[in-house]
């Protein structure tokens, strides 16, 4: 009852909507793409290079003749893929970590703790790039290295939680009544320190998009010809001063879409969380 | 306890001041302790990845010899924060400066870019959000919101290639994105680095314009994407200085609209002044898409270009003087926080 009331306020705000249509075509996108494609996302036509969009190629072609409507269906697998496992690693990480470091205050949780900040004292895309230059630029580091920079993220918003928890009432009770340390913090901190986390998924598969993106514009992510959207936008930087537009503007609103279908959703999680900052 | 003595009557500011100093050493060390690890610990030998594929096997034992690779990671970490510590980061196999020099040559026009992005972020983003929360429900409330919603969501890359087509392929207002100046200006002499000040200061106005509509589409595009973060966290924070007790008061008293806003903006300056600071760290990020696309001839073009040609010693030089240069303008931004908000004890 209480769990469907979550989901009826959840879908009653405008924003939720939204992004959960985004989401479905994406969704879509994902799993028909080799259905709805008309062209190769991946083979060359050097006799189309360079074609305005039109009705055999909807949103154009690029400088070596590939469909950019193809590549940018395609691409979406990718995108997710990357963004989405980053995610959920470093959630399947931080979220204990965080547990373990707020509950256990010793120098072990100090000391991973100032770890957090130099990792977080770095800016994030230029550690991002440097690690993916150095690990090689295959689609799996991306994902790794943005998991690795999102971990401390998610470990610090779940100690937060954790430490004021910790000091309630209810705690001492369960230890009282003979809970052991780890029935403590898994059955009753976890729970209820869990929803900034939750609520920070999705905006960080936002920000891992992004990151993805532009991690391949500057060449230090996924490589030609896999189909990826900033990539695809990198193809088009170089033609954009001479007046060809439609190669770097579709994959850019690609990403635009996808990162704002992500924020859209975790707006509308935090509100449904917490009703107290429903209107800032 | 004369130490103390002599502490307590320090005056405030040289107290605060002086506390964040000693912060920054281990800061400064843990630092170097991750652009160490980055180049280290990684899969891979150093020295195999330093000289490529094509390297022998007595140019790989002749680097290793040299890079200290022999010496245990303790050895070898002392040895690296020695050389950092003189000022030595390496020579770049490609540019063969070293990593110190070509990474100073840079600076100032990353710096520059920054700078003025910076305040043009802060000029659209506290305006906005100041007039969104004195006027709310106008039509600057609801397109902030939109704006906030949709610059998060923007890569700036894109940003910066769609002002390029517009205001340069179309509208043909703006300047090539090739390079600070004119190729047919010479560049003023350096005196702080900013082209901008130093032909002002040389009393070149031909390389002063050329300067500054180089910097407009790049300086525009940063603060596009930015100024929506910076607008949405200082709504928050001037919406609750806003509302507060001591408005209403002022307002009861009959002070005037324009000394309200400006003392609850006072009072808003700390949380504000902090965001600054991590704004100034992102834009460092933010400016290594920008510099590639407008050819600007910074660090964030460098450290691309040392991404492109496995460059590691220049990356791991970029890293730490990136590193560095967010943990001084933290550092700045604590001093700040401190002086502009007196309730903090020291």
């Amino acid at each position: 009852m209480k769990k469907n009331g979550i989901v009826l306020r959840f879908l009653q705000r405008p924003s939720a909507v939204i992004g959960l249509t985004i989401l479905a075509l994406q969704v879509i996108a994902v799993i028909f793409a080799p259905w709805i494609v008309p062209y190769s996302p991946i083979e060359a036509n050097p006799l189309v290079s360079l074609e305005a969009p039109s009705v055999a190629h909807w949103l154009g072609t690029d400088v070596s003749g590939m469909d950019i409507f193809s590549r940018i269906v395609y691409a979406t697998r990718i995108n997710l893929l990357i963004s989405i496992t980053a995610v959920i690693v470093a959630f399947v990480i931080g979220v204990p970590l965080g547990l373990l470091i707020g509950y256990y205050r010793g120098l072990l949780s100090a000391t991973v703790m100032r770890l957090f900040d130099f990792i977080q004292s770095f800016p994030v895309f230029v550690l991002g790039m440097a690690l993916v230059s150095v690990m090689g630029q295959e689609i799996w580091n991306v994902a790794i290295v943005l998991a690795v920079l999102f971990i401390p993220m998610f470990a610090r918003l779940i100690r937060a939680e954790v430490l004021s928890l910790r000091e309630r009432p209810f705690i001492s009770a369960a230890r009282c009544s003979g809970a052991t340390d780890l029935s403590i913090m898994f059955r009753h901190i976890l729970p209820n320190a869990m929803t900034p986390a939750i609520v920070q998924i999705s905006i960080s598969i936002g920000m891992a998009i992004l990151l993805t993106a532009g991690l391949s514009f500057v060449g230090a992510g996924v490589r030609m010809p896999t189909p990826e959207w900033g990539l695809m936008v990198s193809i088009g930087a170089q033609q954009m001063i001479l007046g060809v537009w439609w190669v770097a503007l579709f994959p850019g609103l690609a990403i635009v879409l996808a990162v704002l279908c992500f924020a859209l959703l975790g707006d509308a999680a935090r509100e449904v969380a917490d009703p107290t900052a429903r209107r800032r | 306890m004369t130490l103390i003595q002599y502490w307590r009557v320090l005056p405030r500011p040289l107290r605060i001041i002086a506390g964040r100093l000693v912060m920054i050493v281990p800061q400064m060390f843990g630092v170097m302790l991750v652009t160490f690890l980055l180049v280290r610990l990684l899969p891979g030998d150093p020295a195999l990845l330093m000289l490529g594929n094509m390297a022998t096997e007595e140019q790989i034992i002749s680097l290793r010899e040299k890079l200290g690779l022999n010496l245990s990671l303790y050895d070898q970490f002392i040895q690296y924060a020695g050389n950092v510590l003189h000022g030595d980061l390496g020579v770049s196999p490609f540019t063969s400066n070293p990593v110190a020099v070509d990474l100073l040559e840079r600076a100032p026009a990353t710096l520059e870019l920054i700078t003025y992005a910076m305040l043009l972020t802060i000029l659209i983003g506290v305006t906005l959000a100041v007039i969104s929360v004195v006027r709310p429900r106008g039509p600057i409330d609801y397109g902030s919101r939109v704006y906030g919603l949709a610059a998060g969501a923007i890569p700036d890359f894109w940003v910066g290639l769609l002002l390029i087509y517009f205001f340069f392929y179309v509208l043909g207002w703006a300047p090539a994105p090739f390079g600070r100046v004119d190729a047919m200006v010479t560049p003023p002499p350096t005196v702080t680095g900013f082209y901008t000040i130093d032909s002002l200061l040389a009393g070149d106005f031909a390389a002063f314009f050329s300067a500054l509509g180089r910097l407009l589409l790049p300086v525009l595009t940063l603060a596009i994407v930015n100024a929506g973060a910076l607008m949405k966290m200082t709504k928050t924070v001037f919406a609750d200085a806003y509302r507060s007790e001591f408005i209403r008061h002022q307002r009861a008293c009959g002070l005037s609209e324009r000394t309200i806003v400006r003392s609850a903006l006072r009072n808003s300056l700390p949380p504000i002044i902090t965001l600054v600071g991590f704004l100034f760290g992102f834009l460092l990020g933010a400016a290594v898409l920008v510099e590639t696309i407008f050819s600007w001839g910074g660090l964030g073009q460098y450290a691309v270009q040392a991404v492109i040609n496995s460059d590691y010693p220049a990356l791991q030089g970029f890293v730490l003087v990136a590193a560095a240069f967010i943990l001084v303008v933290y550092l700045i931004v604590d001093i700040l926080y401190e002086l502009a908000d007196p309730r903090i004890k020291v």
